[in-house]
């Protein structure tokens, strides 16, 4: 049989590239091109060389933005990963009678963003809302805050919605990943006298440790590209305290209508996720490295 | 070790590789350009001397009642030219003053016909060329009738009529519920000082004198900057949001001291930045606010959301300053002919008939504030709509917003200071301080 010509694969992957190219690629080299003008977005194009790249390092509110999202992330790694790994330790406690608890805690993964935040804006709201009516009713008047509209938990009420939106995602994959490992493992420990606690963190944890390692990096990068929780609970206030890139980067192409700019911002924001991944590429690799030479 | 000849097969490979990138590339440049070259108004086609003619009418959503009017419009000018279709894009609100024009009119099927707010942004439109000259339809045709030479206001640029009048509004006064001002013996306060006494009644009351929701900076931002203006002076106001004097110069900062006053008094919601617009006018509407400073759309929203409320408006009050004290803060917006448009005589035309008495009254009908001469004079309109128009004509001065009338970034840093004074955590310094250090110093 005739071996195939050795340009078929290429010709194979075109449909393939042309989509990446249209979807991913053009847009990205389109934007770093804007990212060394200065355009509005309707009119003339004028070189600014560096400029905005310059004016992006130097922004406070930009800098800033990266903090929040730091905080942000490390707060959702608590509150969706941590959560997650517990709720799927709960419910892979008992082979039966769990199947409510799973498709419960998933529910709020299935809804829009911007309805869980419209529905917890009213949860927050100071003036009518969920919580402060429940602590004024039990007589706990004096805890009452205006969530959103305070520097010192703004940030933390939009992790909290955060956390109870997508700890069901993270737990159906930590769910997945520990009903991959063999019933016989979890058995011995338990012949061997460990609790059920016990199990889940010394050997069913240790098991899924990659797993875990994704669901931190899906965490992390999630974070960098969250949006319409923000936009839609505090549009990055009060007072800029909840400002994280991307909420800026809207308000800066399509309210001030500075699109050079904002594409300047955007290639620093996709370089420092890149960076991210790449970091944890390594780490990754040099673990894999001492693990195989231990 | 390679050989020669895989050596020049990689090469080969290489070649075709890249050429297949190139392929790609350039089919996806044809597919940019090839909807490049569809955009502009001239997609569809046609031409006015009888050929078939699609006329694009862009907007942010006025609203099913002001929609109906369009319609109206719509059936009326097909009518009486068959060779003429009218398509409607109406966006939503924010999308549209955003990213939603911008797209319009720089994508394929680019409108004939906007709606613009007079001002910076229709300067903008004039300087990227999207903005036609109807100076001959104004002055010689019948268009020109339907407006009384004031109307025009901020929509002359280089001497050219660049804009057909559409609706004006009062961006902020302050709305009050009459029923709890006589339960509590109150009057409208004439000045300022009454303002800040009466709401101290207010509160003392267990009401929360004045709520406002400002997620969104420019509630409190309009409703500052008038404060502002009436501190320091319109010629001030106009000099700093065109930053020849900064943001952070000592009448600026004196003449937050209103705003501190706001603030130190407690007398505004406690939630103000923390809630949006909406939620800061249902406080009013549920009664548990006395006043709400927001502007004239308020009159057919409270009608339609809180029928049973019991209120009238009264314009800032008078207070110690440089400006004038019976001015007013509006904004007045209109519909612009795409310049780029192959059919600018016919949406002058369709303009026209929407300018027409006819129309007009449907959209007085409609809660608008048509600026056409004839708009004022039907019993229909709402008092308190109709007393709104009669004070911004009889002005003494007429203050623009901020963000519609200046540079949307010197408005967006005032707007954030004045945030952070009402909210009590930066002093005028302070705060005017960084929003001068964010339009770089």
């Amino acid at each position: 049989m005739r071996a195939h010509r050795w340009f078929t694969p290429y010709l194979l992957v075109v449909p393939a590239l042309a989509l990446f190219t249209f979807a991913v690629l053009g847009p990205v080299m389109a934007t770093g091109v804007f990212s060394f003008y200065e355009w509005d977005g309707f009119g003339v194009f004028t070189p600014v060389g560096f400029d905005n790249y310059v004016r992006a390092i130097s922004d406070p509110i930009f800098r800033a933005s990266f903090v929040h999202v730091a905080i942000y992330i490390a707060l959702t790694i608590v509150l969706e990963v941590g959560a997650g790994l517990f709720l799927a330790g709960m419910v892979t406690s008992r082979p039966k009678g769990t199947g409510f608890f799973r498709v419960a805690f998933f529910i709020p993964v299935m809804l829009p963003l911007v309805v869980v935040a419209v529905v917890w804006g009213f949860v927050y709201n100071p003036d009518f809302g969920l919580i402060n009516g429940a602590l004024e009713a039990i007589g706990l008047g004096s805890l009452t805050n205006v969530w959103l509209g305070d520097t010192r938990t703004a940030l933390i009420a939009v992790s909290i919605v955060s956390g109870w939106v997508f700890a069901g995602f993270f737990m159906a994959i930590f769910y997945a990943a520990i009903n991959q490992i063999p019933s016989e493992i979890s058995e011995a420990a338990r012949i061997d006298g460990a609790s059920e606690i016990q199990t889940f963190w010394k050997v069913k944890v240790p098991m899924i440790r990659n797993v875990i390692e994704i669901a931190i990096l899906l965490a992390v990068t999630g974070g960098f590209q969250s949006f319409d929780l923000f936009f839609v609970l505090t549009n990055g206030g009060p007072y800029g305290a909840t400002e994280i890139p991307t909420t800026y980067l809207v308000k800066v192409v399509f309210r001030n209508q500075n699109v050079g700019y904002g594409s300047a911002m955007a290639m620093v924001m996709t370089a420092t996720v890149l960076a991210m991944g790449a970091v944890y590429m390594w780490v990754r690799k040099r673990a894999d490295v001492e693990g195989g030479t231990a | 070790m390679q050989t020669t000849s895989s050596k020049r097969g990689n090469r080969r490979r290489f070649g075709v590789l890249t050429g297949i990138l190139v392929l790609v590339l350039a089919l996806v440049a044809a597919a940019c350009s090839s909807s490049d070259g569809d955009s502009g108004s001239d997609g569809d086609s046609g031409s006015d001397d009888g050929g078939p003619v699609t006329l694009r009418v862009a907007m942010g959503s006025p609203g099913e009642a002001q929609i109906a009017v369009w319609e109206a419009a719509k059936v009326s000018f097909e009518a009486s030219n068959p060779n003429v279709t009218i398509e409607y894009n109406f966006q939503d609100d924010d999308l549209y003053e955003t990213i939603g024009l911008p797209n319009l009119l720089n994508g394929g099927d680019a409108p004939d016909v906007y709606f613009e707010w007079a001002g910076e942004r229709l300067q903008n439109r004039y300087n990227e060329g999207f903005v036609a000259d109807i100076t001959d339809a104004v002055n010689d045709g019948e268009l020109g009738s339907y407006f009384d030479a004031g109307a025009y206001n901020g929509m002359v640029i280089d001497g050219k009529n660049v804009m057909v009048p559409g609706n004006a509004d009062v961006t902020t006064v302050m709305w009050y519920n009459v029923d709890i001002f006589s339960e509590l013996g109150l009057s409208v306060p004439t000045t300022w000082d009454e303002m800040i006494t009466a709401s101290e009644t207010i509160k003392a009351a267990d009401i929360v004198p004045i709520a406002i929701g400002n997620k969104d900076l420019w509630p409190v931002g309009n409703w500052a900057s008038h404060i502002l203006s009436r501190a320091i002076g319109e010629e001030t106001y106009d000099k700093m949001l065109k930053q020849e004097i900064p943001l952070d110069a000592p009448e600026v900062v004196a003449g937050m001291g209103y705003i501190v006053e706001l603030q130190e008094t407690g007398i505004v919601n406690e939630s103000a930045n923390a809630i949006d617009d909406n939620e800061g006018a249902e406080l009013f509407f549920q009664g548990k606010a006395a006043m709400h400073p927001i502007g004239s759309w308020l009159v057919s929203w409270a009608i339609e959301s809180a029928p049973d409320l019991n209120f009238d408006y009264f314009n800032l009050p008078a207070m110690e300053g440089e400006g004038t004290q019976d001015s007013v803060i509006a904004v007045a917006t209109g519909y612009v002919v795409n310049a780029k448009s192959d059919h600018i005589d016919v949406a002058v035309d369709f303009l026209t008939l929407f300018s027409s008495p006819e129309f007009t009254g449907q959209m007085v009908e409609a809660g608008g504030t048509p600026l056409a001469t004839g708009a004022l004079d039907r019993d229909d309109i709402d008092s308190r709509t109709l007393s709104l128009m009669e004070m911004m004509q009889s002005a003494g001065a007429l203050v623009a917003p901020p963000d519609t009338g200046y540079d949307i970034e010197v408005a967006d840093a005032l707007y954030a200071a004045e945030a952070e004074v009402l909210g009590g955590v930066s002093t005028p310094e302070e705060a005017l301080a960084v929003a001068q250090a964010k339009l770089g110093g």
